[in-house]
């Protein structure tokens, strides 16, 4: 066994995030769409939601595994425009800092929400 | 290594989408670049949606009240269509580079749409009765 | 009896720009898309630049796109395609450079498949379908594999794979459908270690396997049954044996 290059890492994590993505996005898909009376939940509902540590756990899992596959997807697609060593270069850097900025807005969401939340228990009281 | 052909120095990524070719593989492949494309750009949109609740309910409800009229009802079914004929078609990618059903991708291909189409009816049954 | 064909000829000079010419021409009722190509030739325009050789899909040479799909017009009937007065339109391969009406340039193709390791003589086979050949009793081995016989590979290097591959429409730098089925074939062939090494490791590159979309396009359209995706798929299975220690 060797370490594994980075072209293969690309293929293999494309993979990994795509397994896991279908475990994940029918959680979430299921969760929101399914479950949820009316199709969609209302601020209250997604509150007492996001309440459960497991939820928002696999929430950013979901988060991470779809940023990453999406990252490693459109650098695929983009690569596939032809572009020079150098461009691959800047796409690959680019990309990366977008899912990371991807990643960190989730993040930041779901404080945000809870923090509004915290909000809406003050006034309510 | 130039092209001198003019057709091939311009917009050459609509060859993507090469679509004279109907054999089953070059479908899965644009069908999966696609909805890819299309997949991309709901995420960030939805993203982009989700800061509503930032908010609080005095602007996500009305949003979700109208979320939940047909007309964002039939794309979530478009949704859905898309998240399936990509997930299914990914299946068929990495088995296939692992060794599985090597000699049968096409008969992978339909069975996994088979499957998506079944799960799809079920999906869009759901999301307007359920 | 005998056919009478339109063909619709893709004509390209570097310092003109692409047109198509109409030939009309007469051919045998069992003439193949090649005879006619010739014809046009012969009775329209010695000017027209076409490569052939053997006539019988040995040499890979002649290989164009008929209606927009590639083959080996040496070997496809004119009838084939006969469909009232519609001309045939004939153009060259794809994703090549052109030199000139229907000739490409395939010399990066063909360095791919040098580095890859094909060559047209090699020892003789000693797998069939991928299983060890078990050889005569009193015939020693080792004097066989010394003796380079012809060439047992499928492959004629036409060039029909790349010209139908989406991702080597997208990126010439794609190592390619042939030269990787070629690799594939060679790490077969060889038990040296450190080469087995060296031909994984070209396998094993952003450009090599993994910038395959999986469209098998190569393997429809290949003459010969090389079935070039199926030896990415090969390729990417011992890859991920090596580097991950598992599978294969």
């Amino acid at each position: 066994m060797q370490n594994p290059k980075r072209s293969t890492l690309g293929w293999f994590w494309q993979a990994v995030t795509g397994a896991l993505l279908l475990l994940l996005l029918g959680v979430h898909f299921i969760a929101h769409h399914f479950i949820a009376a009316g199709g969609l939940r209302d601020f209250n509902q997604v509150i007492a939601y996001l309440g459960n540590p497991i939820i928002i756990a696999l929430e950013l899992a979901f988060l991470v595994a779809v940023t990453i596959h999406a990252m490693l997807g459109a650098r695929s697609i983009l690569f596939d425009l032809g572009l020079s060593a150098q461009w691959e270069r800047r796409v690959t850097r680019g990309l990366t800092v977008v899912g990371v900025i991807t990643v960190l807005y989730g993040i930041w969401l779901i404080y945000a929400i809870l923090g509004a939340n915290s909000a809406v228990a003050f006034w309510a009281r | 290594m130039k092209l001198s052909l003019p057709e091939n120095q311009k917009l050459r990524f609509l060859r993507w989408f090469d679509f004279r070719s109907w054999r089953v593989g070059m479908l899965a492949y644009i069908l999966n670049r696609v909805t890819a494309i299309g997949l991309v750009v709901y995420l960030y949109l939805h993203l982009v949606v989700l800061s509503i609740l930032t908010g609080g309910p005095t602007q996500w409800d009305p949003f979700v009240a109208l979320a939940r009229s047909p007309f964002f009802l039939a794309l979530d079914v478009i949704l859905l269509a898309g998240i399936l004929i990509h997930g299914l078609n990914g299946v068929r990618v990495t088995l296939t580079g692992v060794g599985v059903g090597v000699g049968a991708q096409k008969t992978l291909f339909a069975a996994l749409m088979l499957v998506g189409a079944v799960l799809l009816l079920a999906g869009a049954w759901k999301i307007f009765m359920g | 009896m005998a056919l009478n064909v339109t063909l619709r000829m893709f004509r390209y000079r570097p310092d003109q720009s692409a047109r198509y010419d109409m030939f009309k021409v007469t051919v045998p009722d069992a003439a193949n898309v090649l005879d006619a190509i010739e014809q046009a030739w012969a009775q329209h325009d010695r000017a027209l630049m076409f490569r052939h050789a053997c006539h019988h899909a040995s040499c890979g040479t002649c290989a164009v796109r008929v209606n927009g799909r590639e083959v080996l017009p040496c070997i496809v009937p004119v009838k084939k395609y006969l469909d009232g007065d519609k001309p045939l339109t004939i153009e060259p391969l794809k994703n090549f450079s052109l030199v000139g009406d229907l000739v490409v340039d395939v010399a990066n193709f063909f360095q791919k498949q040098a580095a890859s390791g094909l060559v047209i003589t090699r020892p003789t086979e000693n797998k069939l379908e991928g299983k060890p050949i078990a050889y005569d009793q009193g015939l020693d081995p080792a004097s066989v594999e010394t003796v380079p016989f012809n060439r047992f590979e499928n492959c004629i290097e036409c060039g029909i794979c790349l010209s139908a591959c989406p991702t080597m429409a997208a990126s010439v730098k794609f190592f390619g459908p042939a030269s990787l089925a070629a690799l594939e074939r060679e790490l077969d062939k060889t038990t040296d270690p450190q080469r087995r090494a060296r031909l994984l490791e070209l396998a094993d590159d952003e450009q090599g396997v993994w910038r395959c979309h999986s469209a098998w396009e190569c393997t429809e359209t290949c003459p010969q049954n090389v079935r070039p995706a199926e030896a990415i798929m090969a390729l990417r299975r011992r890859i991920f044996a090596q580097r991950f220690g598992f599978g294969k």
